[in-house]
């Protein structure tokens, strides 16, 4: 929302404060600002000149004309415009001035010196007409343009003013200003104005809730024109575009008051008679903006006999749109409830100054107001124009406005520092509130109409407005009375954070990837797609899916890293997002690490089985049938006591240039197997013994399994059992490989015999030569 | 006699002793000297010879001799070990600068590192961490928070929804909602995580980023003790004083809500490019928990009073870095993520 520093400084009687300052206040007191820019700084430098001569020049568009400046002498201005002729009053820009970037000065076109230029409305910034040099009338020769003169713009942060629907107009924040300065402030709205007779327009609302007040008054011989420039400018200002004068001042009021308004044609409307009504199931609409709308009855029309003239709140109808030929005119000053019209407006996607303002729900009281300075400006922009008898005025009985009770004690202890009664009494007053000593330190506080819709209510609504005038500055910090005690745990962040620490230190690197993944990829890696959630309103295509496997983040961030590093390890910890049927879904932790070897072969594979077995110690893995993205002769599941927590696998080729291997591990099912509780184990007195076997297998033989077998057949005297090497190779038979591991045996109570040893190595031998494997002895 | 061929003996003794030049030649000259049929050991024997006077004195000089070559020997011996030590410590020359080997270490997220900061202070001081799920329902990402269905105030937060009605959720501040239900008051806890908006992406927009929530409920929480604990956290980010100043700003689930602007930690007031001029860089939107919003938590808002805040640590790790592009962080991108 854009405030004009000018047309503040006219609500606000002895307005001191600079733009900036201003800017400065209005942030720390009432909603946040963006900026504050000056506008029409030029304008200082325009007066009006009649042109005396104007001659074209041979050979070029431009033509040359002497100008008369008044006091400031008599010029030669070489201009493009096709208007510029002898005898009319136009804006001369003296030389010397910044316009729009440009330094306008002495130039020479055309051979010709120009002093300064003369200048469109679009060239003086307040309007977009661009046609010609601006025509001004009967003005003094090198006088300043009326009322046109350089302004600052504040822009407030739209977000700020969400629940301020009676910021939304400058009076709103001009009362904010008379407030935070003590300054005057001044009403712009002469109610007196309105005619007290009856209205010839009947107004029906059939619904009070929806509509709660409808004020519309009719008006007779109008000339429709372009606004006085200082109106334009005014609108442009703000960032309101100048259309003519009635629709101009429907925005002007709006700006000024925060009242939507809305003019219509009498003379194309079926009725005398206004209906506000939902509309018709399937009911067409043609709106200003040249679009046609399907309404259902879910929206709130203003209808004539005949039907919708305008989508109530959110923007007016083609057919009975003000036009050149107009002579007279309807103006609707009304009130909607702001949840119906924000519905209706999100619905149609057409979000327009009237319906912003009307979701934040406007105050009834002000459509009157919006009338009367209405009546005061179109008296001043179409001559002439007559009232048609007084106000039509359709409304709600009125709420009575809300009071609060606030207690000095209360609001101290809310606020943490002492405060006058005096001072809060001051301060709400100023603000407007009405202010009554109920009883020993306790206030009635009435709320006035514009702050009664939706902002404040409650009694820390008050809070806000005691403390932001008092300045939040000059409230000391105070150390809390807080119960110590240790915190409640969580184990799942600890766990997380252990594991990161464990990934880092072994050294992989951690990134983190999105939630999204597109359909096309959840296919390429053999995710059905019904098995994801979907975003209903996704940014783009590729972002409609959450993540049921981060997976496809991590190849994502390997197949990058691959084009700049030769090796790298990398992990996250993350959600994957499943459905299923409880209310929201189910986010089970994964952590999924990657190596990526641009030359390895196995390397990868083995490293990240290696960070498996740190993460998990003891933890087995299993051959596994491979899935789409996944090398068909190396992918496993990771077993951590005798449970599957995750998957190792190398990826496809067709996925990955070079070698990268993936660990990926459900967080959710570690926790779930929980930590091995441990017993101390006396040390052992006696020596144990060693020695080596060797099993001949085949090719393919899994070590994993080898060494289980051999287990079984050890019994208990086995200590320890380590796998040292494989062999393939001459002199073992083709297709065969040796693979040898180390055995340590002990007795707790006494020490082997060798024969005992012996033993335990004969039956080992014996069991793997009955299983069919050839042992070397 | 006896006295000359002793000393004698003594004088070529410990010449041969210095004269030895391996530790075998030292050792046959004790075996010569010293040994059990040595010359001192030849000498000895001829004491028999002698009065016992004679005898007395010869022996303390044979005595002394002995001792003293046998000191020398010893002496001797030592320096060749010292030395052949010496020889074997020097050939044991290795490259210190030669790397290390096994793995060289990962690194954490630079978002990872600040959580992990942040929930240290704050279980420091006695607050809980929280979790909350990233897929929320409507009703507490929104409702529960006080902000109904068609408030104006949903378009502070561009949403993502979900097929099946549920959302992304758009703020940490559910976890409010969740903390209340489960810890009752009076509580103190954090809940950081991912949050999400439908936004698009640019050097400074990012539709997935990361939030720290606060909320503190007790029987004396007010704007003083929410600024108290807000320092302590800035005083702690920063690892300076830093000056403050709250604003009003809205938030329907806060009353009164700020926002906290940190004075710029570039200029130090006067205004630079960083604050836009301002002096001021705005960090975090706090507030007193709104009563309904206790009451949906199941608190009695008469008797308790709230403080809650939201810390943007993706801005936070930008500001601590100096990062010019939020899209770095979910890049995946190890030349970017190794710096940290």
């Amino acid at each position: 929302m854009k405030f004009s520093y000018n047309w503040m400084a006219e609500l606000v009687s002895g307005l001191e404060a600079t733009p900036q300052e201003l800017m400065r206040l209005i942030t720390i007191k009432t909603a946040e600002c963006d900026g504050v820019e000056p506008f029409g700084e030029h304008l200082s430098n325009v007066v009006a000149a009649r042109v005396l001569e104007a001659e074209d020049i041979p050979g070029s568009h431009n033509r040359k004309a002497l100008i008369d400046a008044g006091a400031l002498g008599r010029h030669t201005v070489v201009c493009g415009a096709p208007n510029c002729r002898a005898g009319i009053t136009t804006a001369w820009v003296q030389p010397g001035t910044s316009l729009g970037g440009k330094q306008i000065g002495r130039r020479m076109f055309d051979a010709i010196e120009s002093a300064g230029m003369l200048a469109s409305a679009a060239e003086l910034g307040i309007n977009k007409d661009n046609e010609g040099i601006v025509e001004l009338g009967d003005l003094a020769p090198g006088t300043p343009l009326p009322r046109l003169t350089p302004d600052h713009v504040i822009e407030v942060d739209n977000k700020s003013l969400t629940h301020r629907p009676d910021l939304w107009g400058h009076h709103g924040m001009a009362r904010e200003v008379a407030a935070i300065t003590g300054a005057k402030l001044l009403e712009p709205a002469n109610v007196s104005l309105i005619p007290t007779t009856p209205s010839p327009v009947a107004v029906s609302i059939e619904d009070l809730q929806l509509c709660p007040r409808y004020s519309a008054l009719l008006f007779e011989n109008v000339t429709v024109q372009p606004s006085p420039l200082w109106l334009q400018q005014r609108l442009q200002a703000v960032g309101l575009n100048p259309i003519n004068n009635i629709v101009d001042v429907t925005n002007f009021v709006m700006a000024e008051l925060g009242q939507p308004m809305h003019a219509f044609d009498a003379d194309k409307l079926a009725s005398p008679a206004i209906y506000v009504r939902n509309a018709h199931q399937d009911e067409t609409f043609t709106a200003l903006n040249g679009e046609t709308y399907t309404l259902t009855p879910a929206s709130l029309v203003i209808a004539d006999a005949k039907g919708a003239i305008a989508l109530a709140g959110v923007i007016g109808g083609m057919d009975s749109a003000i036009g050149d030929g107009t002579t007279r005119l309807l103006l609707e000053s009304a009130n909607f409830h702001a949840a119906s019209i924000r519905r209706t407006s999100s619905r149609l996607k057409l979000r327009t100054d009237a319906s912003m303002r009307f979701e934040k729900s406007q105050d009834p009281v002000n459509t009157v107001r919006g009338i009367a300075r209405a009546i005061e400006l179109l008296q001043e922009v179409s001559p002439g124009i007559r009232m048609v008898g007084g106000l039509a005025d359709a409304a709600a009985p009125s709420k009575p406005a809300p009071v609060i009770e606030l207690r000095m004690d209360w609001l101290i202890r809310k606020l943490g520092r002492p405060i006058e009664a005096s001072q809060v009494r001051n301060i709400l007053e100023a603000l407007r509130f009405e202010v009554k000593d109920a009883n020993e330190g306790v206030f009635e506080v009435t709320v006035p109409s514009w702050r009664a819709t939706k902002d404040i209510s409650i009694k820390d609504d008050l809070v806000e407005e005691v403390g932001r005038m008092i300045g939040y500055a000059t409230i000391d910090p105070v150390a809390p009375l807080v119960p110590t005690h240790p915190p409640a745990d969580n184990p799942r962040r600890r766990h997380f954070r252990a594991l990161r620490a464990l990934a880092a230190a072994e050294g992989y690197t951690e990134v983190y990837n999105y939630s999204f993944v597109s359909e096309e990829t959840a296919q390429r890696f053999g995710l059905p797609g019904e098995a994801h959630i979907k975003v209903a309103n996704p940014i783009s295509a590729d972002q409609g899916l959450l993540r049921i496997s981060l997976v496809p983040g991590i190849w994502r961030n390997v197949t990058e890293n691959s084009k700049y590093l030769d090796t790298f390890q990398l992990f996250e910890i993350g959600h994957e997002i499943h459905r299923h049927d409880g209310p929201l879904a189910n986010e089970v932790p994964h952590l999924v690490a990657a190596v990526y070897e641009r030359h390895g072969n196995t390397g990868p594979f083995y490293e990240a089985k290696r960070l498996a077995s740190c993460m998990l110690p003891g933890c087995e893995t299993r051959p596994a049938t491979a899935q789409l993205h996944e090398h068909p002769s190396r992918a496993a599941e990771v077993l951590w006591r005798g449970q599957t927590v995750g998957r190792l696998f190398e990826f496809h080729p067709n996925f990955v240039t070079g070698r990268a291997a993936v660990l990926d591990l459900n967080i959710a099912a570690m926790e779930a197997i929980g930590p091995v509780e441990k017993r101390y184990q006396p040390i052992r007195r006696f020596p144990s013994s060693e020695f080596d076997l060797s099993v001949i297998s085949g090719k393919r033989a899994l070590v994993g399994e080898i060494e289980s077998q051999i287990v079984s057949f050890a019994g208990a005297m086995l200590e320890s059992i380590a796998f040292l090497r494989q062999y393939e190779g001459a002199p073992l038979p083709e297709g065969s490989k040796s693979v040898s591991f180390q055995l340590s045996v002990a007795a707790r109570d006494r020490t082997l015999a060798s024969e005992e040893v012996a033993g335990i190595r004969d039956t080992i031998i014996n069991g793997m030569r009955g299983l069919g494997y050839d042992m070397r002895v | 006699m006896l006295d000359q061929q002793l000393e004698s003996l003594a004088a070529s003794t410990r010449d041969r002793i210095l004269a030895a030049a391996t530790s075998d030649q030292l050792e046959a000259v004790r075996v010569e000297v010293l040994g059990r049929k040595g010359t001192l050991a030849e000498i000895s024997k001829g004491m028999g010879k002698l009065t016992p006077d004679e005898r007395k004195r010869i022996g303390q000089l044979l005595n002394a001799a002995k001792t003293n070559l046998e000191a020398a020997l010893e002496s001797r011996q030592k320096q060749f070990a010292d030395a052949a030590l010496n020889a074997r410590l020097e050939a044991e020359w290795i490259d210190v600068t030669l790397p290390a080997p096994g793995p060289r270490p990962g690194s954490l997220h630079p978002l990872t590192q600040i959580q992990q900061e942040l929930e240290d202070l704050f279980t420091s001081m006695g607050v809980a961490v929280l979790d909350g799920p990233e897929v929320e329902s409507e009703y507490n990402n929104f409702d529960a928070l006080n902000i109904p269905p068609d408030h104006p105030a949903r378009d502070m937060q561009d949403t993502f929804w979900l097929a099946d009605g549920n959302v992304l959720r758009t703020h940490t501040s559910p976890v409010q909602v969740r903390g209340m239900a489960k810890l009752g008051p009076p509580l103190l806890m954090i809940a950081p995580g991912r949050v999400f908006r439908n936004e698009e992406v640019d050097a400074s927009h990012e539709h997935t980023f990361y939030q720290l929530e606060g909320m503190m409920v007790g029987r004396d929480v007010s704007i003083a003790t929410m600024l108290y604990f807000m320092k302590l956290l800035l005083r702690h980010i920063f690892g300076r004083e830093v000056t403050v100043r709250l604003r009003p700003g809205f938030f329907p689930f806060v009353e009164p809500g700020f926002e906290l602007d940190i004075q710029c930690l570039i200029c130090g007031g006067p205004g630079c490019p960083v604050c836009k001029h301002s002096g001021w860089v705005e960090l975090m939107p706090c507030g007193l928990v709104h009563p309904n919003v206790l009451r949906m938590g199941g608190i009695d808002p008469d008797e308790w009073s709230g403080f809650a805040f939201g810390l943007g640590l993706t801005r936070l790790v930008m500001m601590r870095y100096g990062i010019d592009d939020i899209r770095h962080l979910q890049s995946g991108d190890l030349r970017f993520l190794r710096q940290f």
